[in-house]
């Protein structure tokens, strides 16, 4: 099973999409959506990545390009350090468990980001803080319903429809995603509000093989307010179970210039 | 008979229990005295509410670009993205008739950081020199001073510095999304921390010099968010606000500005400021509704022991309206009497009030109505309102109270009050 599941109840961040790519597909059997999702759960746990990714952001007044690289451990961890352009060069973020620290290297300062910004821009992106820090939580969240099972452009695909849970701590008020069913690779991902009004959209593409696996290797997100604004995010490389151990995480290794 | 007699009988009649006639004026003149005071001391309210809801931030006029609200857009300059002539503009709208002190300004949310403690603020951009002459944000300094131009210093809030753990003399890291794309970031000095009473302000605002935060957010010197303008007198904002919009488009610019006056920025203060006006009619509507039974009783005590009296005007020929007449007569002159008294012991009282006001600081803390902060300090207003509104009440009440005497003097049956019965 795919981790595909992961990617409809939250926009992954960076160091989330690669928990998310880090499992390889398998036939899908005969299974509820529950069942799938726990078991893409569960095999997420302990893996470990390494990724260099490219980051892209368009808005009505710019457009810019940081190249990152990025490392993850687990659901709990993840460490995302700008390389390129040089002006940004050193800009880190760390999440350990619900927290997430930036480090400035022009004023080489860390700040730990408050819990009521974390629905803030994560790096000028159209990703929030709060995309980087949810764990792997599908089947304790969400409510998972299936919504379609067919045929679209010819691909035979299910739509899953998520509705978090009365009590869940979670944004969204419903989270639609499509699934191919052929290799479990995720296609499409909408997120709504409560009032049920799309406010995001997030895609997927360019599926290849890394590492033995076969992972989508673009993401696109688009805010449904800002017509033309995107996010997009395309992985140059990508290492699976990569030696990390959690001090790797660390203040200090955030803050130190690879 | 012409009337000037029965002004005259009307007069007279007044003096004939001088006692009752001049309690009945006290009660009058009071009621004028309570009525005209409350109403001013309302007026009084009603101006702290606006002139602090405008004077400690906004200034009463604003001008943006179209496009500022409701988002406040890092990119909604005036003049667009080209930006503005500051200095030029600036000049423009203080030529304007009536305009005492413009100030430009720059907004942006941002995360304010010192050691590990991290808030999301409001980052105002101001130029401190010009910011004294529009606002009173960096006149509420507790400690510290403004932060200076051209400095990389800021001033925040009292509850915000609490949080964060500095003082004046710290380094705190303010980071920003700039207008470029990326994360603007530096380290300030707190110059000095203020305390304007309002929580918004206290606990989330921090003032940058203008050029300090332009330089963070990666705008140009010439673009501005915000012109804030100060006027003599609140009340005439929505007066001005169409003048100052009149010479910048005669000057030709910034093109696509807005000018709006504070009751079109600061809705909340407007409609509690309307309320307090409301209230002024019902205020002296009580007041006299309280005389009018009084009067009305000594009226008519009046007009029974005068039974006798009437009957024989009424069989000398008078018809019963030159009866009534001349008692409504009484009243009215009893009104003008006690409005004369009113206004004597109300003037001098208003003019202390006015220049003495009453602290009650020691007993109440400021308080926080609709956004806006209200000293304790009651302090009365002049207005035409006031003593206008009370002196209707007072005439409209006299006469009242003089109708149902006046009708019973009217029917008193000639033959039967002369032969006693």
């Amino acid at each position: 099973m795919t981790a595909f599941a992961k990617a409809p109840r939250r926009a992954p961040m960076a160091g989330r999409l690669l928990l998310l790519l880090l499992v390889a597909p398998a036939a899908a059997g005969a299974q509820t959506p529950r069942e799938i999702v726990d078991r893409v759960d569960r095999m997420l746990r302990g893996a470990s990545s390494r990724a260099d990714i490219v980051m892209e952001i368009a808005t009505a007044h710019w457009t810019r390009s940081l190249e990152m690289r990025a490392w993850s451990l687990g659901t709990a961890y993840a460490l995302v350090r700008v390389v390129a352009p040089p002006r940004e060069a050193g800009s880190a973020t760390l999440k350990v468990d619900d927290e997430v620290w930036n480090y400035l290297p022009r004023v080489d300062r860390t700040i730990k980001i408050p819990p009521s910004l974390m629905m803030g821009a994560w790096m000028g992106s159209h990703f929030t803080n709060d995309d980087l820090v949810k764990e792997s939580r599908m089947i304790d969240d969400y409510d998972i319903a299936l919504a379609y099972d067919g045929d679209r452009d010819g691909v035979r695909v299910w739509e899953f429809a998520l509705t978090p849970k009365p009590t869940a701590p979670v944004v969204w008020g419903k989270v639609v995603e499509q699934v191919r069913q052929g290799d479990l690779m995720p296609t499409w991902a909408r997120y709504y509000d409560e009032r049920g009004t799309l406010v995001r959209t997030m895609t997927f593409g360019d599926y290849r093989t890394f590492g033995a696996r076969l992972v989508p290797t673009v993401m696109t997100v688009r805010p449904a307010d800002k017509p033309g604004e995107r996010t997009t995010i395309r992985y140059r490389a990508l290492e699976f179970d990569v030696p990390l151990t959690p001090d790797f995480f660390s203040l200090r290794n955030l803050q130190a210039r690879h | 008979m012409r009337s000037s007699v029965w002004w005259r009988i009307a007069w007279r009649n007044l003096w004939r229990n001088r006692r009752r006639t001049l309690i009945t004026a006290s009660a009058l003149a009071i009621g004028f005295f309570g009525a005209v005071l409350m109403v001013a001391l309302d007026d009084g309210i009603s101006r702290e509410l606006v002139d602090n809801g405008t004077g400690v931030l906004t200034g009463q006029v604003q001008i943006h670009a179209r496009d500022w609200r409701p988002d406040r857009s890092l990119y909604a300059t005036l003049g667009g993205d080209a930006g503005t002539d500051v200095g030029a503009l600036l000049a423009r709208i203080r030529a304007v008739p009536g305009v005492r002190a413009a100030a430009p300004r720059v907004w942006a949310g941002g995360l304010i950081s010192a050691g590990s403690q991290t808030e999301g603020v409001v980052l105002m951009g101001a130029v401190p020199a010009l910011e004294r002459g529009v606002s009173r944000i960096l006149d509420a300094l507790v400690a510290g001073g403004a932060p200076r131009d051209g400095a990389k210093e800021l001033a925040l809030g009292s509850e915000l510095a609490r949080k964060l753990r500095v003082r004046p003399g710290a380094e705190v890291v303010v980071v920003a999304p700039a207008a470029d794309g990326s994360l603007g970031n530096d380290v300030y000095r707190v110059s000095g921390v203020f305390r304007t009473g309002l929580d918004d302000l206290d606990g989330a605002y921090v003032v940058l010099p203008l050029a300090a935060l332009q330089s963070l957010l990666a705008l140009e010197p010439g673009r501005i968010h915000e012109v804030a303008i100060a006027l003599p007198d609140p009340w005439t904002a929505t007066a001005a606000a169409p003048r100052i919009a009149a010479g910048l488009a005669a000057a030709g610019g910034p093109p696509g500005a807005t000018v709006e006056p504070w009751p079109v920025f600061s809705p909340e203060i407007a409609e509690y400021a309307r309320l307090v006006e409301a209230s002024n009619g019902l205020v002296v509507g009580i007041v006299f509704l309280f005389a009018i039974f009084g009067v009305a009783n000594t009226s008519l005590m009046g007009t029974y022991e005068r039974r006798r009296e009437f009957a024989v005007v009424r069989a000398l020929g008078v018809g019963p309206a030159g009866v009534a007449r001349t008692v409504v007569y009484e009243g009215l002159a009893l009104g003008v009497l006690a409005l004369a008294a009113g206004a004597a012991i109300t003037a001098p009282v208003l003019v202390l009030w006015h220049h003495v006001p009453l602290n009650l600081g020691w007993l109440i803390g400021n308080l926080e109505v609709a956004g806006a902060l209200v000293r304790p300090v009651l302090r009365v207003e002049y207005s035409a309102d006031g003593p206008l509104l009370g002196a209707a009440g007072l005439l409209v009440t006299a006469v009242l109270a003089a109708l149902y005497p006046a009708l019973r003097a009217a029917r008193v049956p000639p033959a039967d009050a002369l032969a006693g019965r």
